[in-house]
């Protein structure tokens, strides 16, 4: 698939957040190139890949796209259990949702791999005029945080590829860290070998 | 139909929009209306003949239904699951289902729980009105009708029930009996199948932790395993267990992206002969599909599970596999199974709780 010498990395992700932030928008934006203004509620969660190209390597994302709202949080576990990456989304016009998105940081920084790359998102950046969560207060707590942190609108593809970008870059490091450090292996308990898998 | 409502910001289209014959949005790529379209005069004749004899079960209003069902329950359940007549279906999914009679004993309640209460769900609910079928021109318009009358379904059963209150996922199912029939009737429908008037009751797909969801996603592992041994096989190799693919046909009742000519289909039956249909269903998909699954490296399988290639979709062929499978008695053993098991786990939590001071 990628060059000679150049390596192949799988990397599950999972999208994370509270519902109707835009998390499916985001996602099929990145795949698909595609927006509706009213994306069908995702129910359970969705799948989707998606190979983003780095000059020295080749990412696959698995990316699994998580329903939002509160009472499917019982489902969550085994969509984050061995990802490699993590977007949580919030939307820019609801505060409840940045709270929200705050709670799934803190979830992840709990039980999530420990090199895990989380990005925090706030979407809908299209909607200036209905703002209430401002970005400094974003980039603040992302920082605080160690996490990634894009103003995106899935609606205009503002901040879109760039947010996916910097994830592969992150992953392509950490799974270099990763090899390195230790043996990646097969773990039929849980889906760990969705973390990486290289070929070079 | 076809003079359909523009909305005002949504569907940006100047020229007529073309619907099928349940009212959705035509795409592009032609959808499967060939089956339908073109009739020939010998269907058509059946098709009559087929009403007058459910009209003749059903009576006046229903006032022949339940005498009928008491006395040929086997007719019933075989016209069933030859589909309904679609003039007839949202009467018979009330008599059914139950909900008539709810409706009759409880006057003036669904009308007091839309106008005077007020539910702690009804912005979650608001957020995903423009979110269910949005490609049917009746939930298209904002504020339109058809989102009305969901909305009002919706909270009104928030409030009937606040344990449950809305769930994602019910907006499907709301929304498909109002394809249907009235708001009210809507209403009482989901309370019949919520709280089990004539099977067992659903609520535990949506209360807190999902519990039923859980329980039947055990249960459907465990008969893929048995029945599809194959499958089960490499479904392990590959990781993948029913969570990643089937969580949304137990929430939704298979009303949420399965193609709507079959997802009536299934809910006919559903409504007559309860959840055992899904498991069915479920099953006779992998099984139809068997040979192509067993082939499929993780992401292929899982884009093979979430996205069945038209011939499996249709109900004629889908329905007649999905009936030759036989689960009552495996699926009250798994139940036991896994009420045994997961009260260990509490016991075990329990435990573990009293160790640490």
């Amino acid at each position: 698939m990628a060059r000679t010498g150049n390596k192949n990395i799988q990397a599950k992700l999972v999208v994370l957040g509270d519902m109707g932030t835009g998390k499916t928008s985001l996602v099929l934006r990145f795949v698909k190139g595609q927006f509706h203004d009213y994306e069908e509620s995702t129910i359970g969660a969705a799948f989707f890949t998606q190979v983003l190209s780095l000059p020295d390597a080749a990412i696959k994302f698995d990316v699994w796209d998580t329903a939002g709202q509160e009472r499917y949080h019982s489902l969550a576990p085994m969509y984050y259990r061995g990802a490699a990456a993590a977007i949580v989304v919030y939307d820019i016009t609801n505060m409840d949702s940045f709270e929200r998105g705050k709670k799934w940081v803190q979830q992840l920084q709990r039980h999530g791999n420990a090199s895990m790359v989380v990005a925090l998102v706030a979407n809908k950046s299209d909607l200036e005029s209905n703002r209430v969560v401002e970005n400094e207060e974003g980039e603040r707590y992302a920082k605080e945080n160690h996490l990634l942190f894009f103003e995106a609108s899935a609606k205009t593809a503002h901040n879109v590829n760039e947010l996916f970008y910097e994830i592969a870059k992150a992953v392509a490091v950490a799974s270099l860290n990763q090899q390195s450090g230790m043996k990646l292996q097969r773990r039929p308990d849980d889906l760990g070998r969705r973390l990486f898998c290289c070929s070079s | 139909m076809e003079n359909k409502r523009v909305d005002d910001h949504e569907i940006q289209t100047t020229v007529p929009v073309r619907v099928d014959r349940f009212g959705f949005v035509k795409h592009e790529q032609n959808p499967p209306e060939a089956l339908m379209s073109s009739k020939s005069a010998s269907e058509y004749e059946r098709e009559e003949r087929r009403i007058r004899k459910w009209r003749k079960m059903i009576g006046v209003g229903g006032s022949d239904w339940k005498h009928y069902v008491r006395r040929k329950p086997h007719v019933v359940k075989r016209r069933i699951r030859k589909g309904i007549p679609d003039c007839l279906r949202g009467l018979v999914w009330q008599l059914i289902s139950g909900s008539r009679d709810l409706l009759l004993m409880n006057p003036g309640v669904y009308e007091q729980l839309v106008i005077y209460e007020t539910s702690a769900s009804e912005l979650d609910i608001i957020r995903d009105i423009s979110r269910t079928f949005p490609s049917h021109v009746f939930f298209q318009q904002r504020h339109g009708p058809g989102q009305r009358s969901l909305y009002n379904v919706l909270k009104a059963y928030s409030v009937f029930d606040r344990d449950v209150g809305y769930v994602q996922g019910m907006g499907f199912i709301a929304g498909l009996l109002l394809l249907y029939m009235s708001e009210e009737d809507a209403f009482w429908l989901l309370v019949a199948l919520l709280k089990g008037a004539v099977h067992s009751p659903m609520e535990g797909l949506y209360l807190a932790g999902l519990p039923l969801v859980q329980q039947y996603l055990f249960q459907f592992d465990h008969l893929v395993k048995e029945q599809l041994p194959k499958l089960g096989e490499h479904f392990a190799q590959e990781m993948i267990n029913p969570s990643m693919y089937a969580s949304q046909w137990f929430i939704t009742v298979f009303s949420y992206s399965f193609p709507f000519h079959l997802a009536i289909r299934i809910w006919d039956v559903f409504l007559y002969e309860g959840v055992k249909i899904v498991f069915k269903v479920g099953l006779a998909l992998l099984k139809y599909c068997h040979d192509d699954l067993v082939k499929l490296p993780f992401e292929k399988l899982i884009h093979g599970l979430r996205n069945f290639p038209e011939d499996a979709l249709n109900p004629d062929v889908l329905l007649p596999l999905a009936y030759s499978i036989k689960v009552s008695k495996s699926l009250e053993d798994l139940k036991q199974e896994y009420e045994k098991q997961t009260a260990k786990t509490v016991e075990g939590l329990v435990k573990q709780e009293k160790q640490q001071p």
